[in-house]
């Protein structure tokens, strides 16, 4: 396919207020997506608070690939595909274990945690040790992070993490600025939701704020929440498209009006007194300042959330099907904000919980329903009319505008026609 | 005292599982160690811990090579 008639497909699938249903039930586009995006672009796979000790590792994934990601004994963080270099199986099975080396169940083939092949039982059948050196474990051709946030690129070549997070590495400052220590740590435990939808669908809505009125209403009532009001008509907060795919919700302007300081965590600084002594230690006369910004609310494309208490990854299985794994955020140091932030990470997307039901819901019927045959375009024209651009010139619209879903397919037009 | 043994514990990863025992059959105090999915049986001594301490990264992955020495190609 010539690039003319690459770009003739996109054209006739992403409009700038439309996208095209098939987008999200092709299984021909989702393996291209896959090639063109999972497989190339930067994608965040974990943490290293996970991998704490040196040879500790934890199974992670890219998409559908299975990846090991290990802390070898100088430090240093691998992302290992899990598939044997001798017949394919997996090399781990438990979710995550401290050793320096793997052996495969299967034919008890041995590899260091640094993917090296350090040998097979009964070599003479391989006529001695040649192999050693050819079979190591796949790996993620590059590995780097940011704020101790881990990701893999399966392309040798192609802009560095940093380059890809642009304007999105504030979201990973600033969150990172609300934890005394400067550090935040994912230890909490991961829920894994599964839900039967395209990727895509979980991706358009972390940053929708025209939706927590009517499918969070029932939570915000029953919490006696005034999150609703931030993404309502009357509320100063925009949604801001940070380039290269990335999103915001950002909810400062709103909070700045509110004066509350830790509104945005439905608390005030006499419940956790020793966490705003903390910070003020560090931050001084800007902590109150940091309390009432509160943490971001951004979807780094293509599949972290960070929703300001709690962190969602994204991980397509298939065209129609697709997990969504979640933790709580803890701050280094900090254990009764700790404690508070783990409370509501349960609360909301926990298995009782409201929040991540009500999306998942959301989710599965937007499946079902857009395999109807007409209309067979959704609309993301919210706000078209009233886009304008930020004091860093970045596109943004009011809260429940569709800025950051145009924002999005406008990135994943460029990778999916890029060569 | 001789006869006496003190028992470290279990360890268990998904690849091994090793019962550590302080044994005190010999003269002096040595490390049991028990491979709990074939009952095989090895022992350190304070000096040859004492060495695994020292060990440089990868030293101990030559001996992970089960050609070496449990599944010999040549056996």
């Amino acid at each position: 396919m010539t690039s003319a008639d690459l770009a003739n497909r996109w054209d006739s699938l992403i409009e700038p207020g439309r996208v095209h249903g098939s987008l999200y039930t092709d299984p021909d586009i989702y393996a291209a997506e896959l090639e063109r995006i999972w497989y190339r672009t930067w994608v965040y796979v974990g943490h290293v608070s996970e991998v704490p000790e040196p040879n500790d590792y934890v199974l992670k994934s890219i998409g559908p690939q299975p990846v090991i990601m290990s802390r070898d004994k100088q430090g240093q963080i691998h992302l290992l595909l899990n598939r044997c270099s001798h017949r394919a199986n997996l090399v781990c099975d438990a979710q995550k274990g401290n050793s320096s080396a793997f052996r495969c169940p299967y034919h008890g083939w041995t590899f260091s945690n640094t993917g090296k092949l350090l040998g097979y039982p009964f070599n003479s059948g391989y006529d001695g040790t040649a192999l050693k050196s050819e079979l190591g474990l796949g790996r993620v051709a590059r590995v780097a992070s940011y704020q101790g946030f881990v990701f893999g690129s399966f392309a040798q070549d192609g802009p560095t993490l940093e380059e890809h997070l642009g304007a999105a590495t504030d979201a990973f400052d600033r969150l990172v600025r609300l934890s005394p220590t400067g550090e935040v740590e994912l230890t909490a435990g991961w829920l894994k939701h599964k839900v039967k939808a395209n990727w895509k669908m979980l991706v358009e809505n972390e940053t929708d704020g025209y939706h927590p009125q009517f499918v969070h209403a029932s939570i915000f009532s029953v919490a006696d929440s005034g999150i609703g009001e931030l993404y309502g008509d009357k509320s100063v907060a925009v949604c801001r498209d940070l380039g290269n795919g990335h999103t915001e919700n950002d909810l400062r302007p709103e909070f700045r009006r509110l004066d509350q300081p830790l509104g945005w965590f439905g608390t005030d600084p006499a419940k956790v007194p020793g966490y705003v002594d903390q910070l003020t230690a560090v931050h001084g006369d800007n902590t109150r300042e940091i309390l009432i910004d509160g943490s971001p609310h951004v979807m780094v494309f293509p599949n972290l959330f960070i929703a300001e208490i709690q962190l969602f990854v994204i991980q397509p299985l298939a065209v129609d099907e697709t997990v969504q794994h979640v933790t709580a955020v803890q701050y280094k140091g900090s254990p009764d904000m700790n404690r508070r932030m783990l409370q509501q990470t349960i609360g909301s997307v926990g298995p009782a919980g409201f929040l991540l039901a009500d999306d998942s819901e959301m989710y599965e019927r937007n499946q079902r329903g857009v395999h109807a045959r007409t209309p067979e375009w959704l609309t993301i024209k919210r706000g078209l009319h009233r886009e304008r651009r930020d004091e860093n010139d970045h596109v943004i619209g009011d809260a429940t505008d569709e800025v950051p879903q145009r924002a999005i397919w406008k990135h994943y037009r460029s990778l999916m026609e890029g060569q | 005292m001789a006869g006496e043994r003190v028992p470290l514990g279990e360890l268990s990863s998904e690849f091994a599982s090793v019962q550590l025992t302080i044994d005190h059959d010999g003269n002096g105090p040595r490390l049991r160690i028990e491979d709990l999915r074939t009952g095989h049986v090895g022992f350190l001594d304070p000096l040859e811990l004492e060495t695994l301490a020292w060990l440089p990264e990868g030293a101990l992955h030559k001996l992970l090579d089960p050609s070496l020495l449990r599944w010999r190609g040549d056996a």
